[in-house]
């Protein structure tokens, strides 16, 4: 045995480092769920295990740091010089800039509110959107080395805010998300390569797809039905249903259309990205989608907010004041009627039933209802007729001098102090009938 | 006397070399393959530690030191990938165990050989990787031939400049 190992060793080497290998692969790859297609899903792509992880951590903090350096030695070197040159007139800059930014701050702030607002507003409308509140730069230090794999790495990791599934983006357009994030370092996926996956849309035609790298390291927007209205030069933005990226990012334009080998039905859209995705050097990480304001972002806000109250506060005021001055005038509304607020309730139900017009004839004004007597008799309203109609013990006093002086309550309002109405629009709380011009109250009644 | 003389003769061939040469040179390969296409972009024909597993397996003619340096810096390689960890692991251990066979046979010394074999080896992790990631893992992986071909003919050309600067690292007797 031992001379059989001593002769075949350097092939019992080779096997048992390959059968390793193997298992280790084995152990990576997932099987298909049922509701997962036929295909084995690699591990690796949804998420590591521990050992996994271990060997990316060993070789990230094994190559990371030197990458680190060089690009640090290398910007040095560039920023010497650029640095000499920025620092002439740097201070009168900085007074500029100082100044944009306080302005620019209190823009943001009204801007913020009003997105605040309108996210309130989109979630009473259960309207599912994110937003980018907060990134994250970071500089690109290395590469996979792979020609087939594009994943970038950035020099901020997971103490810096960055977690599993970020996007990363730039000013021009996406970039990919972050795969994983060490404590100092960050595995970025691009949309370049093959596994990886964003919602995007088409923005004229409006079709939606999924985006993906292919063997040329091109993005395209797979499986989509043949369609004639795509055209060169289209934009494509990110649909945001994949919970990744915000929705309406630049993705790019559409570069050309490539019919589907296997299924000839189905076409690939050739994506230009609008990210410069071969010489990337800082980009940002969009690490939260929520609102979480600093301190200072919340005092710009309560400062606007204070702004915008006291201009509501003012026209609140203003109207306070004029309704007051109604008040003062003489009104068409009789405050002792318990029927009132359901004769206009009633009224406001005829307008909107569209049985009243809603222009005619101004309405006459209501007589005001004469108080109850402490001691009635025979000639108080009412009181001649007990079962008489409401109709009869209004116009009582009207009829008989005596009575009259007794129950009119309100001097200031007799009938006839106001024969014409000085509310004229349809909109009178006490709408009777036109017909009645001598202030029927049988519809207040009804 | 005669059944040595085959030991004898490879031993003498067998090229060593200082214990930080074998330390730093993989990982400044392993380094510069990932830190050279943010400069060159996606024209990195390249497999710098492939080329590094090459050198080392063909010059110290040990297949066991091929094997286990391939293992290592194929691993190493899949750690900076989103793939799985073995994909470039395997296709190394067959390289790095493949050269040292072939170094005890043949005269490595020779540029036209050394560039014969890195392009026919890049090529061959290749197709062991497409084999693996294709039929073993069996994912839908496309592979761009013409950029593999590239890749192979850039070992080539590198590697006419790397291993003469890196025969000059070996211990002297």
């Amino acid at each position: 045995m031992e001379s059989f190992f001593s002769r075949y060793r350097n092939l019992v080497v080779l096997l048992a480092a390959l059968l390793l290998q193997v298992i280790g692969l084995a152990v990576q790859v997932r099987k298909p769920g049922p509701s997962s297609g036929s295909e084995p899903v690699l591990a690796a792509s949804q998420k590591d295990g521990r050992s996994v992880r271990l060997i990316r951590l060993w070789a990230a903090e094994m190559v990371t740091p030197f990458e680190r350096a060089i690009h640090g030695s290398g910007q040095g070197m560039t920023g010497l010089w650029s640095n000499y040159i920025d620092l002439r007139n740097i201070r009168n800059q900085n007074k500029e800039l100082l100044q944009t930014v306080d302005r620019l701050r209190l823009e943001q702030a009204t801007l913020r509110e009003d997105a605040l607002q309108g996210q309130r507003l989109q979630g009473l409308l259960k309207f599912q959107e994110s937003y980018i509140y907060k990134t994250t730069a970071a500089q690109v230090i290395g590469t996979s080395g792979s020609i087939q794999n594009h994943v970038i790495w950035l020099d901020k990791g997971s103490d810096d805010g960055l977690a599993q599934d970020d996007a990363v983006i730039t000013p021009d357009g996406i970039v990919g998300k972050v795969r994983e994030a060490f404590s100092h370092t960050a595995q970025v996926l691009m949309i370049s390569d093959q596994t990886s996956g964003a919602g995007v849309v088409l923005e004229t035609t409006r079709i939606r797809g999924i985006l993906r790298g292919n063997a040329a390291g091109q993005p395209q927007v797979v499986n989509i039905l043949a369609d004639q209205r795509i055209q060169r030069g289209e934009h494509v933005l990110t649909a945001g249903g994949d919970q990744i990226f915000p929705r309406g990012l630049p993705v790019g334009v559409v570069e050309r259309v490539e019919q589907d080998r296997e299924r000839g039905s189905f076409i690939n859209v050739i994506i230009k990205p609008a990210a410069n995705l071969q010489h990337l050097d800082e980009v940002l990480v969009i690490t939260s989608l929520q609102a979480h304001l600093s301190a200072q972002e919340q005092a710009d806000l309560t400062t606007s907010e204070e702004l915008k109250g006291a201009e509501v506060a003012a026209e609140a005021a203003r109207k306070k004041a004029a309704a007051e001055m109604a008040e003062r005038l003489p009104g068409l509304t009789d405050p002792n009627d318990p029927n009132a607020p359901k004769a206009a309730a009633g009224a406001d139900a005829k307008k909107a039933d569209g049985s009243q017009p809603a222009s005619g004839p101004p309405l006459p004004p209501v007589a005001p209802k004469p108080l109850q007597p402490k001691h009635a008799d025979r000639f108080s309203p009412g009181a001649s007729d007990s079962t008489g109609s409401a109709e009869d013990s209004s116009d009582a006093p009207a009829t008989e001098d005596g009575g009259a002086k007794a129950v009119t309550p309100k001097p200031g309002k007799p009938k006839s102090a106001n024969p014409k109405p000085t509310n004229p629009k349809p909109t009178n709380p006490k709408p009777t009938n036109p017909k009645q011009p001598g202030g029927n109250t049988a519809g207040r009644l009804q | 006397m005669q059944a040595y003389i085959p030991d004898y003769r490879r031993d003498l061939e067998i090229r060593r070399y200082p214990l930080y040469v074998y330390v730093l040179v993989p990982l400044a390969a392993l380094v510069l393959q990932a830190w050279l296409p943010r400069l060159v972009g996606r024209f990195a024909y390249m497999d710098l530690p492939l080329l590094v597993t090459i050198y080392f397996a063909l010059n110290r003619r040990s297949p066991i030191h091929g094997t286990v340096l391939g293992a290592v810096l194929g691993m190493a390689q899949d750690g900076l990938t989103q793939g799985a960890i073995g994909i470039h692991g395997i296709a190394n251990t067959v390289c790095g165990f493949l050269s040292a066979s072939i170094g005890i046979r043949i005269v490595v010394e020779n540029n036209l050989i050394r560039m014969f074999l890195n392009f026919a080896f890049t090529l061959l992790s290749s197709a062991i990787v497409v084999f693996i990631v294709r039929i073993l893992l069996g994912l839908d992986w496309q592979s761009n031939w013409l950029d593999e071909l590239f890749r192979a003919v850039g070992n080539a050309v590198i590697g006419l400049a790397l291993f003469p600067l890196l025969d000059r690292t070996q211990v002297r007797d």
